[in-house]
């Protein structure tokens, strides 16, 4: 009866993907972190704003997706940066562009006013045109920046280069109410998250993304609507009829115990809730150094059957250290290349407090490393 | 064919995963399910979801692997309700750790429960009832929101009956979901129709059978697949005899779990213990069930009768006793807060309350005691934030319990014109320029959940607007938080501003990027108030608590600002210049080793002091750091002739000898120690203990570390270790260990001055009794000198014996020349300390009971005290090796004479794999 059973329509088209094939012989490189690097770069907030935003009645300077309209030559010398370290993969520019997350910069607070955010103000929030059209221009902005670097870069050093759209975790939760009477209210809804994030995926492919990459998933919850929202995009757009689906890379954001920070899921319970989209990649960035982040690296290592990625955070956080992170470019370097020695990883790079110089190191240090194998991987139970 | 071995397990999660094993059936909760529960319809219909919650939380507690929730009910608005409870299940850590079944005829009701999972869950059910189209967009979107999915043999003629309708439509139904779908097979469970047999209709005789049968086949034939079914609709017929229904039940089960039924949903309290059924029973209930004659129906409708007669018709009770109700109050409340359980917390609190007559000493001992526990287990890794925010809304219930009789307590102190303070007022923002706040909000969830009135400014909030608010609301707090690197900038900004605004309120700091030493260092030099950094939410309210209680706030300000000003030191401090320990060893004290300097002890071996003379120690005793214990500062005995203290010194003085002749007469305490000799060589830095003089085989070794600091001069880098006669020199050198207590009756001694109200003997007798241990140990080092030959040559006064005027010193671990307190754990063993004198180690070492001592003796003439002071990584390295402990346990204990900071750049064991240090 076995070979009745047909291979399942694959949500991507991975199998044939150039990048797949990467994955099989060697460690691909990610980039860094974009945030903390901008921050070398000394801008402020009159730069941010530039002309186009000039009038803003918040302060923008943390807005970091912004500086891809108003400041697109740092942000391409940074994706440069990153690609002549080595990235195989650059993310764009884009964390925080979904009307949601815009909205935090653009609209008043209620809160400031004694009022509360719900699933009615974030309604107004997702139709609203100009956080739609700004969230929409930043996305495909960068995706083409990113775009132009890529194929710069990679036609100059003779190696494909791979733009992934970041998807970011969304400044709101689906799973933790704030209200202290009631545990059951939440400020979103998932369709609203669901439409925020659509948007988002729509503009990343329009400006020329490779891959999508859902990330920093601190909330599964918020992960689920992003990738509901993927395969709906697919779907209605023709992407899946056609066999355009682009690969599906998964990462979340862990605390101390494993778990994704806001909804406490363990990797294990996580991958089984996100294996479906059969991703290209699953794997932990962010919050924990790679030391701290190893034990459940492994443990997600030995349950998926998909290729692992590990991008985490240049160590804490400490602010008290040059970088605001506590560890160099050999620190990580050295990480990275026991995680590779210990065959757990496929993709590498780093997040949080990771220049171009960490990317360079990191590379550097798994040249000839094997990556983990994927064609026999068995899944213990 | 497939066997069970190349079956793909079933694979669910909710806050945990779920994987199913092979052989074993998964149980799935069916109380939650207003169609079978009552119970639960009666709560739902009212709206009383909190307590709809506590029938899911049971279903976990009973072991069921699946929480089946089922909202179809003509009077249920289905969406609203099967959203709002899943909502509320995500904040019930307990039940949210199992995956969910989303059980509905309604699609719409299906997807609502989608949208609420963040694992992976099972839909109950999809069918081919309204054509294959149907069928297939249903089964793409639960594959789109990754749940697996029950199908109903069910197709567009109605309900597969017989084997052959199941298995048609079975089949049917897995090649569109594999093939055309890309359905994993292994997600989809099969619900082939168990229908109630013994109507009394022959065509339903074989129902069961067909079941099993299909269930046998679907497991042969369609890769992967599992099989359910609802079992309780089996004996239907036998409503009202549960004897009869939980037989068949479980007989029905033994067999279709042999055909390879997965899982079911069966009320697990209406379950009997296969081969426990009567075997009439049996015989007669498997008749039926597998249609093995005509006359099976009457036959056991005709037992059944008799049964109800004989009144055996109850069902088998539904019993679970909580062996935590058996503890004592603060137990209870302290498990209710860790666990999350609201159940009994109103007569736990109440309790209490009686117990401690005011209502806020409820909230500011047990309960906080509770809660400082959740904030460890969270710190630790073990608890995570739902489980905090959860914890947070049992001790608001409990506080809610109390608020009244605090109003009526604020009331009457009121009415006797008293001034009473108003409810605590914290306004929290997020700063200017960062926009994260869900970290913040769960902060405001726990201190509103704690009585607290919380202002929540949101997101981005200037500076001005936040300290504007704070005046206007007439706030008790501020709290700042921020989780990108520049909102420390605007925090600094914020202290700064209340500073010159002359703000008098404590601020606090949290985010995650902010530090303790981020906050000491940084922020809270700008700010003459009390700045605190709170680590998580859930040490938001110990925090809160002790900056607004009027008995604790000046103890804890100052140690706050003690604790912070000891960090801004580590921090400013230059690192000591250390040389390596390499040059450290090679700068080892200069001895030359001679026989003739080698004390050869009177025996090998342990001896033991049992209720010394306490009239000898007396004469030992060193009185000056008894007046200091008093706060007299000064030399004895010149202080008793001081011209300001010399009055006060003399009244104590006199005091004292009086209760120590009492306490001499009446034997009130008791002195008890060990002590012994042994062979031992130096081997590097540690010392080894051997069994006898052969020195063969080692009997403990005692562990040491060594000066680093860069000293000028000539000066060495000292070690213990250097005090004993190395291994390689051949000499057989000895060294002297002891444990000495002056404490044993201390504490009834004490109980007894207080409960007269007697505070002033009572700490007087634990003056003179720390007193008396250091004086045993004193006149113990005597008798060993002079043991050791030595001693008897010495011409000293008691004077002499103060100022350590003999030759050896006694040492003590977790004093300067050996910081290492377990080095204590050792020495217990050596001695076996805690059977010879009853004296015990705490967990951090410390000596019980108190008014002990402990430590070694060292002979050599060379050897003298020293201070070990700041040692650098590279000994660390080499000493948990020597220990056996983990570089972390070394760092921890050695924290203060560490010349790094551990928590900035930890060093990893070279023993363990990367990543062990801190799991």
């Amino acid at each position: 009866m076995w070979q009745s059973e047909r291979e399942r329509t694959p949500m991507n088209t991975s199998d044939q993907h150039p990048l797949q094939k990467i994955l099989e012989s060697r460690i691909a490189i990610i980039d860094g972190a974009m945030g903390t690097t901008i921050r070398t770069y000394g801008m402020k907030e009159a730069d941010i704003r530039g002309e186009r935003f000039k009038d803003s009645t918040k302060d923008l300077l943390n807005n970091g997706d912004l500086f891809s309209l108003t400041q697109p030559d740092m942000i391409c010398d940074i994706h440069r940066r990153f690609l002549e370290a080595g990235a195989d993969i650059i993310e764009t520019n884009t964390f925080g562009a979904t009307s949601i997350t815009q909205s935090e910069f653009f609209v008043d607070d209620p809160r400031e006013h004694g009022g509360r955010k719900d699933p009615e103000f974030y309604q107004k929030i997702v139709d609203d045109p100009f956080l739609g059209g700004l969230a929409w221009e930043i996305n495909e902005r960068s995706a083409q920046q990113c775009r132009e670097w890529a194929d710069r870069v990679g036609k100059a050093t003779g190696r494909q280069r791979f733009v992934a759209g970041a998807i970011g975790p969304l400044t709101v939760s689906l799973s933790n109410s704030p209200d202290a009477d009631d545990a059951g209210f939440r400020v979103v809804t998932f369709d609203q998250v669901k439409t925020a994030y659509a948007q988002q995926v729509r503009a990343l492919i329009a400006g020329g993304s490779d891959l999508l990459l859902v990330e920093t998933i601190f909330d599964s919850l918020n992960a689920k609507a992003a990738l509901v929202a993927i395969r709906e995009v697919f779907d209605q757009d023709g992407l899946a009829a056609q066999g355009k689906e682009l690969p599906v890379m998964i990462s979340a954001a862990v605390g101390r115990g494993g778990e994704t920070m806001i909804s406490a899921q363990t990797v294990e319970a996580f991958w089984n809730a996100v294996a479906h989209v059969k991703p290209l990649s699953i794997g932990l960035n962010c919050s924990l150094g790679p030391d701290l982040m190893y034990p459940f690296l492994e443990d997600l290592a030995d349950k998926a059957d998909v290729a692992i990625s590990c991008y985490p955070n240049a160590g804490l956080p400490n602010p008290l250290a040059e970088t605001g992170f506590d560890l160099g470019p050999q620190d990580m370097a050295g990480y990275l290349g026991d995680f590779a020695r210990g065959g757990l990883i496929n993709i590498a790079g780093g997040c949080c407090g990771n220049t171009p110089e960490h990317i360079a190191a990191i590379a550097k240090a798994l040249e000839g490393k094997a990556p983990r194998p994927l064609s026999r991987i068995e899944v213990s139970a | 064919m497939s066997g069970t071995l190349e079956t793909k397990p079933l694979r669910l999660s909710g806050s945990q995963p779920f994987t199913q094993q092979s052989g074993v059936y998964i149980m799935i909760g069916e109380r939650t399910n207003v169609a079978g529960s009552p119970k639960f319809a009666k709560l739902v219909k009212e709206g009383k979801f909190e307590e709809a919650v506590s029938v899911a939380r049971q279903q976990v507690e009973n072991g069921a692997n699946v929480i089946d929730i089922c909202m179809d009910e003509g009077m249920i608005d289905g969406v609203a309700a099967m959203t709002r409870f899943l909502q509320l299940l995500a904040s019930e850590p307990e039940v949210a750790k199992a995956p969910f079944m989303i059980d509905s005829s309604k699609w719409e009701v299906i997807e609502a429960g989608l949208k609420c999972l963040q694992g992976k869950g099972i839909v109950n059910s999809i069918s081919l009832k309204e054509g294959e189209e149907k069928f297939r967009k249903h089964a793409a979107t639960v594959l789109k929101y990754g749940a697996a999915v029950v199908v109903m043999a069910f197709d567009e003629q109605g309900q597969a009956a017989t084997y052959e309708e199941k298995i048609r439509i079975c089949e049917r139904a897995y090649r569109i979901l594999v093939d055309e779908v890309g359905f994993p097979p292994e997600d989809i469970i099969f619900d082939p129709n168990i229908l109630t047999v013994a109507t009394g209709m022959e065509e339903h005789n074989n129902y069961a059978v067909d079941f099993i049968n299909a269930t046998r086949w679907i497991k042969a034939n369609l890769p992967h697949a599992k099989v359910s079914g609802g079992v309780s609709n089996i004996s239907f017929s036998f409503r009202g005899n549960n004897k009869v229904r939980e037989a068949m039940h479980s007989a029905f089960l033994y067999h279709a779990i042999a055909a390879g039924m997965d899982m079911g949903i069966v009320n697990a309290g209406m379950l009997e213990v296969y081969e426990e059924i009567e075997p009439e029973l049996k015989v007669l209930v498997e008749d039926v069930l597998l249609n093995r004659r005509p006359d099976a129906t009457e036959r056991l409708v005709e037992y059944g009768e008799t049964l109800k007669a004989a009144g055996a018709g109850a069902a088998t009770s539904e019993k679970k006793t909580e062996e935590w109700r058996n503890g004592t109050v603060e137990e209870r409340l302290s498990h209710a807060l860790v666990k999350g359980i609201d159940a009994y917390i109103e007569i736990d609190t109440e309790e209490a309350r009686v117990n401690l007559g005011r209502p806020l000493l409820v909230i500011e001992g047990p309960l906080m005691a509770g809660m400082s526990v959740v904030g460890d287990l969270f710190g630790a890794g073990k608890m995570f934030l739902p489980q905090v925010v959860k914890s947070a809304r049992v001790m608001k219930k409990a506080v809610a319990h109390l608020t009244p009789f605090m109003e009526a307590e604020k009331a009457a102190l009121e009415a006797s014109g008293q001034v009473v303070k108003a409810q605590g007022k914290i306004v929290l923002a997020t700063v200017k320029g960062d926009v994260h706040d869900i970290g913040k909000n769960i902060v405001g969830v726990v201190l509103a959940c704690n009585n607290y009135e919380v202002i929540d400014m949101g997101v981005m909030v200037s500076c001005e607007k936040i300290l504007e608010r704070a005046k206007v609301e007439k706030a008790d707090v501020i709290g700042l938080s921020g989780l990108i690197t520049p909102s420390l900038d605007e925090m600094v900004h914020v202290a700064r501003e209340m500073e010159r605004q002359s703000f008098k309120l404590p601020l606090l700091i949290g985010g995650a990027t902010t530090s303790r030493a981020h906050t000491a260092v940084k922020i809270a030099p700008h700010y003459s108030q009390p700045v605190v950094h709170v680590l998580d939410a859930s040490r938001a309210v110990p925090v809160t608590t002790s900056l607004l209680s009027e008995d604790g706030k000046a103890e804890f300000v100052a140690k706050h600002a003690a604790e912070y000003e000891a960090v801004r030191k580590a921090h400013s401090a230059p690192r000591q210049s250390v040389v390596s320990l390499e040059t450290a060893r090679a700068r080892r004290t200069p001895i030359v080793w001679r026989a003739e300097d080698l004390a050869v002890p009177a025996f090998n071996g342990v001896r033991v002091l049992d209720n010394f003379p306490l009239a000898m120690l007396r004469e030992f005793i060193d009185w000056s750091p008894f007046f200091h214990t008093w706060g007299l500062k000064g030399i004895y005995p010149r202080i008793l002739e001081d011209q300001r203290q010399g009055a006060e010194a003399k009244k104590i003085f006199a005091d004292a000898n009086a209760l120590l002749d009492r306490i001499i007469e009446k034997n009130l305490i008791t002195a008890r120690g060990v002590y012994g000799f042994f062979p031992a060589n130096a081997v590097g830095d540690d010392i080894e203990l051997y069994t006898n003089d052969a020195r063969g085989k080692v009997l403990e070794r005692f562990h040491f570390l060594r000066q680093q600091a860069n000293r000028e001069g000539n000066e060495p880098c000292r070690s213990l270790a250097d005090f004993i006669a190395p291994k390689e020199t051949g000499l057989p050198d000895s060294i002297g260990g002891f444990a000495v207590t002056s404490g044993i009756g201390l504490k009834e001694l004490c109980d007894r001055f207080r409960a007269d109200n007697d505070d002033y003997n009572a700490i007087m007798a634990e003056a003179v009794a720390d007193r008396l241990a250091e004086a045993f140990a004193e006149c113990l080092h005597k008798r060993v000198r002079d043991e050791w030959g030595f001693g008897l040559e010495e011409k000293l006064n008691p004077a002499d014996f103060i100022h350590e005027k003999y030759r050896g010193i006694r040492p003590a671990p977790g004093y300067p020349a050996c910081p290492d307190h377990t080095e204590k754990g050792t020495l217990w063993r050596l001695l076996d300390v805690q059977k010879n004198t009853g004296m015990l180690l705490t967990e951090s070492f410390a000596m019980w009971p108190g008014s002990s001592v402990s430590g070694l003796y060292f002979a050599h003439p060379e050897s003298r005290y020293f201070s070990v002071g700041k040692i650098d990584r590279d000994q660390v390295a080499d000493y948990y090796k020597r220990k056996g402990m983990s570089v972390a346990e070394v760092e921890r204990w050695l924290g203060q004479n560490l010349n790094y900071d551990a928590a900035e750049s930890p060093l990893v064991d070279e023993a363990v794999p990367v990543g062990a240090v801190g799991k």
